[in-house]
């Protein structure tokens, strides 16, 4: 009965690692890139109610790539893992409301600055904060590797106050909002933008931005000097007709309701799931997707070393042990990033973001997973292995036909277990851009401010697949015993 | 081989072991024929159950040879899961396969092995149950046994395989005493039916009764050997009279 189950899963497996690979078609005679974003950064980089990605940046982009005639693949994901991309090679180019800093200057070619800006610092809507000097001992919020919590940081020291870091924009507003921080600095014109939109958030320096600077797209240093020189062509060109101005007109003279939908859309549970039925349905596909192949997968692979970590062989054995101890040991975002966005500089090849994050979850499961199935051999009775032994049984048969089904039964509830912990663990792959359901929440929110709403929706559709799992593994086991 | 030798089942020469600074068996030489109940005697750590565990490899010796139906256990070239075919063993703890019903335990290994096809294996294991008087536990669960039911069917699935030797350790020492006696029984018919036993008891009147020859173990050593009549009646060994004193008196 194993080998018909094992047969039918890596059919299964087959199969949907065949649909997850297929690539877009693309034309060769037009040069193609990939160009990652900051998936959360209003008015330049966010989703509409239509969940395309919009903004100053992206009209840029598009238009530019329709006169240069090129095409190009758009990886939005937090911010810094956007720029890391680009410098280990997973990216060619970055536009994400990014400054031009000296320190940038050092490991990228940057374009023609193409937006002027400058730091605003920002507290809550009533806040009794006046001055700089009133943050003392009090917690400010910055977003991680921009050039805002750059000059933020370097305020620190002169103020007194303390730091705390996020990775997408609207988790760091809403701190403020809400109070676990008193202030924030953000760009100017993104924060100008979210508090046209119903942000309530005060700026407190709106005729002195610090820092003033410009926002370039960027590539690695020395590499895509095409990709570099099509993008100063294509924008010298929408500048001078006119297209760049009626781009900038378009978001910052916008209200909410032009990108995000109507207040209908966004200010009760149902309608926000209407609004978004597409993007829960395909952030729920992903996670589904992911956790199915990861428990599998890494139930193979943690059989496997289990079966390993039981081996007659002393090395055989040492290297199941030292897999464990090693993937065990690494939090699941540091393997996570490791793999997709340090490894392919080492290799020179790029990882798709879903196939990084399924090695990960793979990895790191299969792991624990392998930590139990030893164990689990281990506790059947010695005298089993003995008994077959006696008969004439070679160490291998005692294993297939003895001990393995009895140990396989001790470890069905540990199975269950990692199963929903591999579920749950799909949801720190969004650090990488995968748009599962975690992501896809993120975003939501990004646009509509309805952290609330948005993040109880998602927690109830977790709670329902944990729930249809945890059935489905009892019902399993019961028919087992 | 000569006609004196292959009468010989087991043979075995100055065989050492030690567990560390433990020195568990010295120097133990001992030949066993066919068709001999050899009963081994002795105090607790005595060395008699690890000597036991060596005929059929599931101890190794540190030194010393061990011969088993014409196999050199020592030699690399021995199959030891051959020779293990035709050694049956019975545990103190039964060991019988949980995850398997009482006929399937009992068919599995001459099915596996190649020694008989399916429909051989369960009319063997039927008329096993039978000899063990188990006939109608065929399809239970091993689990829902009482102990002298489970160790009655490690006896039957050791000799579903047709061994020429059987080795028992302890086979009693687990069972409740209203058990006992059923299988010794099943022991005591297969000493009849000539089959090379070697046994490791406290069982003493079972030791008397059915035994050809008795071993005396204690230290690591084979300290006297003999029919059981001259064993237990006059036996010469200080450290003997000193144990049958205590375990005939309680």
């Amino acid at each position: 009965m194993f080998k018909k189950c094992f047969i039918i899963m890596v059919g299964l497996v087959m199969s949907l690692l065949s649909l997850s690979v297929v690539q877009m078609h693309v034309d060769a005679s037009q040069p193609h890139y990939t160009i990652s974003t900051d998936a959360t950064y209003p008015p330049f980089d966010f989703q509409d109610k239509n969940n395309d990605y919009i903004g100053i940046d992206q009209d840029i982009l598009k238009e530019i790539a329709k006169r240069e005639g090129f095409t190009y693949t758009l990886k939005p994901m937090s911010f810094n893992a956007a720029a890391q991309m680009v410098t280990s090679g997973q990216a060619d180019g970055i536009i994400a409301g990014m400054a031009i800093t000296d320190e940038r200057k050092e490991v990228y070619d940057i374009s023609t600055p193409y937006y002027q800006t400058g730091v605003a610092w920002v507290v809550k809507k009533g806040s009794k904060i006046k001055s700089l000097a009133d943050l003392k001992g009090q917690t400010v919020a910055l977003k991680t590797g921009t050039a805002a919590s750059e000059y933020g940081k370097s305020l620190q020291s002169k103020y007194g106050f303390k730091i705390k870091y996020f990775n997408d924009t609207d988790t760091m507003y809403n701190d403020v909002v809400v109070g676990n921080s008193v202030a924030t600095f953000e760009d100017m014109p993104v924060i100008q933008y979210a508090i046209k939109n119903g942000m309530k958030l005060k700026i407190m320096n709106s005729n002195h931005p610090g820092n003033a600077g410009w926002y370039g797209f960027f590539v690695k240093k020395g590499d895509n000097q095409a990709l570099l020189a099509s993008f100063n062509k294509g924008f010298s060109a929408i500048k001078k007709d006119g297209t760049y101005n009626k781009i900038v007109k378009k978001y910052l003279g916008a209200t909410q309701s032009t990108f995000t939908g109507s207040a209908k859309d966004n200010h009760s549970v149902l309608g926000i799931l209407k609004a978004n039925d597409s993007a829960f349905m395909r952030g729920l596909w992903q996670t589904l997707l992911l956790t199915i192949l990861g428990i599998v997968l890494a139930s193979v692979w943690g059989i496997i070393l289990g079966i390993m970590g039981v081996s007659q062989n002393s090395v055989v054995r040492g290297i199941s042990t030292t897999l464990i101890y090693i993937f065990r040991g690494l939090p699941l975002m540091v393997l996570a990033f490791f793999i997709y966005i340090g490894l392919p500089g080492v290799i020179g090849a790029k990882i798709p973001a879903f196939t990084a994050g399924l090695i990960t979850l793979i990895l790191n499961e299969g792991a624990y997973t392998g930590a139990f199935v030893r164990g689990g051999f281990e506790a059947v009775d010695k005298g089993q292995m003995e008994a077959a032994r006696s008969l004439g049984f070679t160490y291998n048969r005692s294993m297939r036909k003895i001990i393995m089904p009895q140990g396989l039964k001790i470890m069905v509830p540990s199975f269950i277990n990692q199963f929903i912990i591999t579920l749950k663990d799909t949801s720190i792959l969004s650090a990488i851009g995968i748009l599962e359901l975690t992501q896809t929440g993120s975003l939501i929110v990004a646009r509509n401010s309805q952290g609330f709403r948005v993040w109880a929706i998602i927690a109830i559709i977790y709670l329902i697949i944990i729930t249809l799992l945890t059935w489905l593994s009892n019902g399993i086991q019961k028919k087992m015993q | 081989m000569s006609e004196a030798q292959t009468n010989v089942k087991v043979h075995v020469d100055k065989v050492n072991k030690s567990y560390g600074s433990n020195h568990v068996l010295r120097d133990i030489s001992l030949d066993i024929k066919q068709n001999e109940v050899v009963v081994m005697i002795g105090p607790s750590g005595s060395g008699k159950s690890t000597f036991l565990r060596m005929l059929n490899q599931l101890e190794t010796p540190d030194n010393g040879t061990i011969v088993v139906d014409g196999y050199d256990l020592s030699d690399k070239k021995t199959d030891i899961n051959k020779v293990r075919e035709n050694i049956g063993m019975v545990f103190q703890n039964f060991n019988l396969f949980n995850n398997y019903t009482v006929l399937e335990n009992i068919m599995l290994a001459p099915v596996e092995l190649g020694k008989m096809d399916k429909d051989k294996a369960e009319k063997k294991a039927r008329e096993l149950l039978e000899t063990v008087g188990l006939a109608e536990k065929a399809d239970v669960s091993v689990n829902s046994l009482s102990g002298g039911q489970k160790q009655r069917i490690a006896i039957a699935r050791a000799l579903a395989m047709e061994p020429d030797i059987m080795l028992f350790d302890e086979p009693t020492s687990a069972l409740d005493p209203e058990m006992v006696g059923d299988v010794l029984d099943v022991m005591k018919d297969l000493a009849d039916s000539g089959m090379t036993m070697i046994i490791v008891t406290h069982e003493m009147g079972f030791a008397k009764q059915v035994a050809d020859r008795v071993v005396f173990f204690e230290s690591g050593k084979i300290q006297e050997s003999g029919e059981p009549e001259q064993v237990f009646a006059a036996p010469k060994n200080a450290r003997l009279k000193e144990f049958l004193g205590k375990v005939m008196h309680a």
